[in-house]
């Protein structure tokens, strides 16, 4: 594989692993989820672009507007949990209350 | 014959003086104070001078047409300026005068301290002329002119004094219900444009059409609304929020007979139609029933008046329904007689008791107001069909022709059974207002000394003693009464009358000596007015409205815009989770261990050999 792919891919491994691995903020994880959400939009652009795969270019866009709508999500349930305890520590959610 | 000119000329000449004083409107004669006395005198002149038609026609027995002016040719239709005088208009416009006289006469009296006195009569010279429109028209077209013509006026009238809630809403409630009596009219009008192409009179009655159910339902919803026929009654009652003069001209004598006399006027189309016989005798038998069982329990004496009109009125349509359409038209003649009689004497009840209509405060006027007095029996007796007074040469051939007739016997029991309830709410007139000890005001401003008063209802008392007589002994024989029956048919009107009466005396005297029982549900029912204004004026609306409020807003908004996804997913979500869930919310846990998994599983799928 070439040096660029290795490159995007690292960074989406580094997103990964700061996803599943955090301390206290559950924010830092949705952090991680754009991240991760960057890269492989760098990942699919540089890919098509260099392969002249024209009919493909669409594939970014829908991307972007999904991810676009899985952050907003995301941030509900943060902004839901922030709601309830004030902060968005992670020790929180231990109760099981619907 | 030379005098054939005198009859046209004469009743042109009726017609035309009265609307003299509407057209002086704009002249100083208006601003007058001698205006209504202008107004009464023309209306006594266009009534002596309409006698002469009515004797000449009486004498020669000729129908007459005129048809002066061509106004309109549509297509194939010619609509021209036409007048009928034939036997029902003829009698009609002088009787319909002289109860008019004597009720202008009347409201001299009674509305004199009204500012606006000169309009009030104005309008009732409207509401005469439209309904001698009405009357002598020979089109379709100028009697709807003249049929919106009193409609319009009856509501002006009504609405006389416009502050008051309650006139408003009973104008307004009157113009409703006589709008889908319209309906029908225009039905029939169509119907006989589309089948008959025409509007014209003659032409109507000279075709011989196989099926005319359809017109003719028209032309009964039209009656239905116009006269307060069951289903459409209600605005009647109301009605009576109007002055006493209106209530006597409009609302007993001239307007609500509109109904009965268009279908009278179009007993030709009836005669060989036996559906629709049948139908209108039995809408007239449930309409004298329902009114009459109302007015046993009202307290107000104008509304028990009302329904006894209405009451008369369904006996009008029962006796077009056994084919009589003469003796509804001479029931008519006669009822507006003793009818504005009636009216005028509660009229004059109510101003010397300085404006009290609940019949529970009067009583004592027996020897208080002698001539009221008077004049309120002979009325009453009159109308319940004494022997030899007006109301008995109509009603008792009435009943008579419908005990001897092939028809509905269960419409004939209504009849008899409401023959025997006028009777009984005449007593409770009588026994309420006249009798016993006075229960009204210390502050006595009884008054009947007015000669004005006086003058008018004693020509109609005169008629309605009269009136009867005179009627029936002049007039062309048209249908042949039944005269052979068996002795109780015979006397079955007086006996269920007199029946009526000793009840209803009873019954009222009992009154004043028993503890007051709470009212039965009977009692509730009739004095409710069957609970009819009741659902129909509130349930239906109320049920539209909320009909209308819950699909607009509740249904459209609330569910299709909210609940159906957004909410119901999350709301599943919820419960599904809270069923299903067996997790204890430990997400760094499930985090690191989703990550050992994924590392190890790599590491060993990719070193493996």
């Amino acid at each position: 594989m070439s040096m660029v792919y290795i490159n995007i891919f690292l960074a989406f491994t580094l997103s990964f692993m700061g996803l599943l691995i955090y301390r206290s903020h559950l924010m830092s994880s949705l952090l991680c989820l754009e991240g991760m959400m960057l890269s492989l939009f760098i990942m699919m652009t540089v890919t098509i672009l260099v392969n002249h795969f024209t009919l493909a270019s669409m594939a970014p866009i829908v991307l972007l507007v999904f991810a676009a709508c899985e952050a907003a999500l995301g941030l509900s349930l943060l902004v839901m949990v922030s709601n309830t305890y004030g902060t968005d520590y992670v020790q929180n959610l231990n109760l099981l209350q619907c | 014959m030379k005098v054939i000119n005198l009859f046209t000329s004469s009743i042109l000449v009726t017609l035309l003086m009265l609307t003299i004083p509407i057209m002086m409107t704009s002249t100083t004669l208006y601003t007058n104070k001698l205006y209504p006395q202008y107004v009464k005198t023309t209306t006594s002149y266009a009534f002596m001078i309409s006698l002469i038609p009515m004797m000449m026609f009486l004498y020669s027995g000729q129908d007459t047409m005129i048809s002066n002016w061509h106004w309109i040719t549509i297509q194939t239709m010619k609509l021209s300026l036409s007048f009928k005088l034939d036997y029902f208009s003829m009698i009609f416009v002088p009787v319909a005068l002289f109860v008019t006289w004597s009720i202008m006469e009347f409201s001299m009296w009674y509305m004199h301290s009204d500012p606006y006195i000169n309009r009030f009569f104005k309008y009732l010279l409207l509401f005469l002329i439209t309904m001698m429109i009405l009357v002598t028209a020979n089109n379709m077209f100028q009697l709807f002119i003249g049929w919106e013509g009193v409609g319009i006026m009856s509501f002006l009238l009504i609405g006389w004094w416009y502050g008051r809630t309650d006139a408003n809403t009973a104008a307004l409630q009157a113009i409703l219900y006589n709008r889908i009596g319209d309906v029908g009219f225009i039905l029939a009008m169509a119907w006989f444009l589309a089948n008959l192409n025409t509007w014209d009179l003659q032409q109507i009655f000279m075709t011989n059409h196989k099926n005319l159910s359809i017109p003719l339902t028209g032309l009964l919803l039209a009656a239905t609304g116009k006269s307060a026929q069951f289903g459409l009654h209600p605005w009647l009652p109301s009605a009576m929020e109007g002055p006493t003069p209106v209530s006597a001209l409009l609302h007993s004598s001239t307007m609500v007979v509109a109904g009965v006399f268009l279908l009278i006027r179009f007993h030709p189309l009836m005669e060989h139609n036996k559906t629709m016989q049948t139908i209108t005798l039995c809408l007239g038998a449930i309409t004298t029933l329902f009114t009459a069982i109302c007015a046993l329990t009202q307290n107000d004496i104008k509304k028990i008046i009302a329904f006894s009109t209405s009451s008369q009125l369904g006996l009008m349509i029962v006796t077009i329904g056994i084919n009589q359409p003469y003796l509804a038209f001479l029931h008519i003649c006669t009822h507006a007689f003793f009818k504005a009689m009636l009216f005028m004497c509660s009229g004059s009840i109510i101003h010397s008791l300085n404006d009290e209509q609940d019949v529970r405060k009067m009583g004592g006027l027996f020897k208080a107001l002698p001539f009221t007095t008077t004049s309120l029996i002979v009325g009453s007796l009159a109308l319940t069909g004494m022997p030899f007074l007006t109301g008995f040469y109509s009603k008792d051939l009435i009943i008579e022709t419908a005990n001897t007739s092939y028809t509905n016997a269960w419409a004939l029991l209504m009849t008899l059974v409401a023959t025997s309830m006028t009777a009984a709410y005449s007593t409770r007139i009588l026994f309420f207002a006249l009798l016993g000890q006075p229960r009204f005001n210390p502050i006595i401003t009884i008054n009947e000394s007015n000669p004005l008063l006086i003058n008018s209802i004693k020509r109609l008392l005169f008629g309605s003693i009269f009136a009867g007589f005179l009627i029936s002994y002049n007039i062309t024989p048209t249908t042949t009464p039944q005269v052979t029956m068996p002795h109780y048919l015979k006397t079955m009107a007086l006996t269920v009358t007199v029946l009526g009466f000793i009840l209803a005396l009873e019954l009222n005297l009992t009154t004043q000596n028993l503890k007051f029982k709470y009212p039965s549900n009977l009692f509730k029912f009739s004095n409710m007015l069957g609970y009819f204004p009741t659902t129909i004026h509130r349930l239906m609306p109320k049920a539209n409205l909320l009909m209308s409020q819950k699909s607009a807003s509740t249904l459209l908004d609330m569910i299709w815009l909210e609940k159906i996804l957004p909410k119901s997913v999350s709301h599943f979500q919820v419960k599904s989770s809270i069923v299903i869930t067996s997790q204890k919310g430990l997400i760094k846990l499930y985090f690191l261990s989703f990550m050992l998994t994924l590392a190890l599983s790599l590491l060993m799928l990719n070193f493996h050999e």
